[in-house]
């Protein structure tokens, strides 16, 4: 593991109107950690993971992942951006039902130019590794919660982005299937992946995470690194 | 306030964009239908209807007043359902002091313009009632035009005011002045107007019914009669022309208008699914839910159809103006009640009706299953192409994009047959123009750049907008061959033609041929393109023959025809058929020798010669005209290459209604687009959540149109082709011309290319807003809220 700061929120604040979602939010990522971002509902968590992906835009404060301050970058370099930065896991999935498993893995490198031939091989690799390259010719509706969810992690995992960002990622899972991700998140933080999760679910926090940030009406109240346990 | 009211008002206010589309929709289908119906009924039998509105006279009779008293004639009731007259007639020279025709012309002595038959259109000015006082026959004019100015005129030498000006749809005079006044002017003959009771709807009925009600009068009292149908023969060619095309665009027009309101109307009750869902989950009943859906679906209806109404009746009007005013049938055109009643009631009910359609299928299912089915797609559709696309050299946005129109079949057909058909317009309007260009080119090549009048002292001619002459006519000094070396020698004068018509007797035929004789560079002017059989002529013992007189008179290319003159015969051989000929009178034309062969002492005057003129290349038609005039100012010349206003006016409609249906059609892309957008708002999110770009989505939803483009342009093309080669013959059959196969080759590659991008540039026109404002969709928002 290497001291490089992934992520670096300073003073992050997102209003809705009236409403404070985040209020000062300052945290620090770095590379090869695995931070788990926790709370009751309506916290923020779900907020503030959208604010590092630069799927929303923050009402005040900066925001530097890799170096890049996302609020200097306008829509086209902050999708080029999430391309090559970013690779997101959501709690339902969120993969396209009309394209095969394969097609679905393959398509975040193909929207970065990469051919199909090339795009799909990298995607089957990726299957191959996450245990479930036999379905890959499957369609989301016929997969079951788990296997799609592999899916998902598959293509987050498809342009080696610096940082996975896992919303609720076992949220819509049986335990079975959700242990099985656990430890997949687990695998991929001990080869060095940095990653981030947002969670109210304790189990993954402790057994997938290194440090726990707590949130509470918007801002940070505690943080503790943990000792994961088996 | 029910439950029901609250929930729709509720539901069109949260739908701004849906209520918005629904209620432009409406509106602009319901505009196209008021301007296709109206066209269709104007273009339905117009003179009837308005031959019916002016109580037209089945026959004008005319009695000799020395045989029969007015008395008799009014007392003559057989089969007569109604009558006018005895008004008495006379022929007059008519002289103006101002632009207009000149000569010999009908005056009738009339009380008042009104009556049971005949009634006149008194457009301007007030009806004659005192002495020296006239009323001129002219129809109203163009509202773009000009009206004539009042002037004064001279009719047998007395001098007239003109007080007003009216129309006789059926002729029955030229000029009218009061009773008193033609007591003056002694009439020679008796007119009676009559409409008769049962079958009229032949000149031999007609005719029949004029003997039975002349039956008992003295015998010489009938000098002249004419039924209407020869009025009605004449105009229906003029108007003949304008049917087909109206009807064409018509009838594309209100499918076009039907395919859309149904696509976007279904397509928001299938969007709303999930709303009903929630309806029926909060207690609402079956009934309560269609209810909602219908009340939602016809407040924006209702409101774009009463404004569509009311837009169609203003965007027609100047097009019917231009269409039928011209030609005097203004009294019985227009938007009548019958299509504001069947707009205002037709239309919502077909939104209705399409929307009830979906809404009792939402009737039917459960809370759970209306939610699911209102999230997306049904899984399962289009996935083997989408996966074939995948597999493709394209860009990746392209290829998802032209795989989501076989997600939804059903829509994507409405949205090809949206696209077909206004491509399907718009080539048939290119096709049009190309064709009437081509007609025009060919006569303004033919009929020469510059026509020549030389005056006889008594009138003079106006081109038509130009400034009435200055200077009273003087007759010209020059002889014919005089006037003719005078413009072959005036600068740039390339070729030069003299023509010259005379009503020759044919053996054979009933009434006397009109001949055209011609000489000079006749032959090269371009009237060789006009021919629409057999060939030109190769000696003065052949003829060619405009297409009318072909059949007025039953000929056929290879008759013979054999002329008498003062005991002289010449015989020609018919080997060739024009599509009109040159200017005045249409006719069989021949060589000038023929002429000298038939009446060798006949003496031509300038002024009963028509001379054509056609510049070098480069020449100035102006300095041409001015320096004619200079030479003679007795000799009138103006320039003839303008392009003709039925052109102007075709052309003028087609690309109004191409345009308006092509608006319609990418609407209807508009429509597909939103509703697609909206239901793939999870993906579009999550797909710019893994980094597709802002111009990556609008160039997937682009590609998904294009292709529905392509498709309806691949599909309108020949359509409209189609409509063009079987439309535009019918037009000129009903304009009783012929037209030459060259004017119908118009079709070539660089013109159906245009054509083919012309489908995917209206889906692409309809498919750019809803494609950047879903390159706009806030990802955070739509991933959390779905």
């Amino acid at each position: 593991m290497t001291n490089d700061v992934v992520v670096r929120l300073d003073g992050v604040r997102k209003e809705y109107g009236d409403t404070v979602a985040l209020d000062g939010v300052t945290l620090e990522v770095r590379t090869g950690e695995a931070v788990a971002v926790m709370g009751p509902s309506g916290c923020g968590k779900s907020t503030l993971l959208n604010m590092i992906a630069g799927l929303d835009r923050p009402t005040g404060g900066t925001i530097r992942i890799h170096g890049d301050d996302l609020g200097r970058l306008d829509e086209t370099r902050l999708a080029l951006f999430r391309r090559h930065k970013i690779g997101m896991i959501f709690q339902f999935f969120n993969l396209l039902d009309d394209l095969p498993a394969l097609d679905n893995v393959a398509l975040a490198a193909q929207l970065a130019g990469t051919r199909t031939g090339p795009a799909r091989r990298r995607a089957l690799e990726l299957l191959d590794e996450l245990g479930i390259a036999d379905r890959r010719n499957a369609y989301p509706a016929t997969l079951s919660g788990g296997e799609r969810q592999r899916v998902a992690v598959a293509r987050a995992l498809m342009n080696r982005p610096a940082l996975l960002l896992a919303d609720e990622p076992t949220g819509a899972l049986d335990s079975r299937a959700g242990e099985q991700v656990m430890d997949l998140l687990l695998d991929l933080n001990q080869i060095g992946q940095t990653l981030l999760i947002v969670t109210h679910d304790e189990r993954l926090a402790t057994r997938c995470a290194s440090r726990v940030v707590e949130l509470a009406d918007g801002r940070v109240v505690r943080e503790r690194s943990l000792e994961r346990t088996p | 306030m029910t439950a029901v009211w609250r929930a729709a008002r509720a539901a069109v206010r949260r739908r701004k964009l849906q209520t918005f589309v629904i209620g432009l929709v409406v509106l602009m289908s319901t505009a196209t239908i008021v301007v296709a119906l109206a066209l269709l009924d104007a273009s339905s039998a117009p003179f009837d209807r308005a031959f019916a509105a002016h109580r037209g006279p089945h026959a004008i009779a005319l009695f000799d007043p020395a045989v029969v008293t007015g008395e008799q004639l009014a007392a003559q009731k057989t089969g007569v359902s109604a009558s006018a007259g005895p008004f008495g007639q006379v022929t007059l020279d008519l002289d103006r002091n101002g632009p207009g025709p000149e000569g010999p012309v009908t005056v009738v002595g009339r009380a008042d313009p009104g009556g049971p038959v005949d009634k006149l259109d008194l457009w301007r000015g007030r009806w004659a009632t005192g002495p020296g006082e006239v009323v001129l026959n002219q129809p109203p004019p163009a509202e773009t035009r000009g009206v004539p100015r009042t002037v004064d005129v001279t009719l047998g030498g007395k001098p007239f005011t003109v007080v007003g000006y009216a129309f006789s749809l059926s002729g029955s005079a030229d000029a009218w002045v009061s009773p008193d006044q033609m007591a003056a002017l002694h009439p020679t003959a008796t007119q009676m107007l009559f409409r008769f009771k049962g079958d009229t709807s032949t000149g031999a009925a007609v005719e029949a019914r004029l003997a039975a009600v002349t039956a008992g009068l003295p015998a010489g009292a009938l000098l002249a009669a004419q039924p209407y149908t020869v009025v009605k023969k004449q105009a229906s060619a003029d108007i003949g022309a304008y049917i087909p095309l109206l009807a064409t665009f018509g009838v594309l027009g209100l499918i076009v208008a039907v395919v859309i309101v149904g696509n976007v109307v279904s397509g928001a009750v299938v969007a709303g699914f999930r709303h009903i869902g929630v309806l029926k989950a909060l207690g609402f009943t079956p009934r309560q839910v269609v209810a909602v859906y219908l009340t939602m679906v016809s407040v924006p209806a209702v409101v774009g159809c009463v404004v569509g109404a009311v837009t169609g009746f203003f965007a027609v009007r100047p097009l019917l103006a231009e269409g039928f005013d011209d030609l005097g049938l203004g009294g019985g055109i227009g938007v009548r009640p019958w299509i504001w009643a069947v707009v205002l009631v037709g239309m919502p009910t077909l939104v209705a009706v399409t929307a009830f359609v979906p809404a009792v299928r939402a009737h039917r299912l459960s809370a759970a299953e209306a939610i699911s089915a209102g999230s997306a797609p049904r899984a399962g559709r289009g996935l083997r192409v989408q996966r074939r696309l995948g597999g493709l050299r394209l860009p990746r946005p392209v290829s998802l994009g032209l795989g989501l129109p076989f997600a939804r079949p059903g829509r994507s057909l409405f949205t090809v047959i949206a696209v077909l058909l206004g491509v399907t317009t718009v080539t048939f309007a290119t096709g049009l123009a190309a064709t009437l260009d081509r007609m025009s080119t060919i006569r303004d090549a033919a009929n020469g750049q510059i026509e020549v009048h030389p005056s006889d002292g008594k009138s003079r001619m106006v081109a038509e907008g130009g400034k009435p002459p200055t200077a009273p006519p003087t007759a010209t000094t020059k002889t014919d061959a005089q006037v003719e070396e005078l413009l072959r020698g005036l600068p740039d004068a390339a070729r030069v033609a003299a023509i010259y018509g005379l009503p020759v007797p044919a053996v054979g035929q009933t009434q006397p041929l009109t001949v055209v004789f011609v000489r000079g560079d006749f032959a090269a002017m371009g009237y060789q393109r006009e021919l629409t059989a057999g060939r030109w002529t190769r000696g003065a013992d052949e003829t060619v023959v405009a297409s009318d007189v072909m059949r007025e008179r039953g000929l056929k290319v290879g008759d013979r025809i054999t002329l008498e003159l003062d005991g002289r015969r010449a015989v020609l051989t018919v080997v060739g058929e024009l599509m009109d000929g040159p200017q005045g009178p249409e006719g069989i034309l021949a060589d000038w020798s023929v002429l000298t062969a038939l009446a060798p002492d006949r003496v031509v005057h300038p002024w009963e010669v028509f001379y054509q003129v056609q510049l070098r290349t480069g020449g100035d038609v102006a300095a041409y005209v001015a320096a004619v005039q200079a030479a003679d100012p007795s000799i009138d010349a103006f320039d003839t290459s303008q392009v003709s206003d039925f052109v102007v006016t075709v052309v003028g409609f087609s690309s109004v209604l191409a345009l308006l249906l092509s608006t319609v059609a990418a609407l209807g892309v508009f429509n597909t687009v939103v509703l697609n957008v909206r239901e793939r708002r999870r993906d579009l999110g999550m797909l710019k959540s893994i980094g597709m770009t802002p111009r990556q989505v609008v160039t997937m939803v682009l590609a998904s149109m294009a292709l529905v483009g392509a498709i309806g342009g691949a599909l309108g093309i020949p359509l409209g082709m189609l409509a063009h080669r079987y439309v535009i013959p019918a037009a000129a059959e009903s304009a009783r011309v012929a037209i030459p196969q060259s004017v119908m080759d118009i079709w070539y590659a660089p013109t159906l290319a245009v054509l083919a991008l012309a489908g995917v540039a209206i889906a692409l026109l309809g498919a750019l807003v809803p494609a950047r404002g879903a390159a706009r969709l806030p990802i955070a928002e739509v991933l959390h809220n779905e």
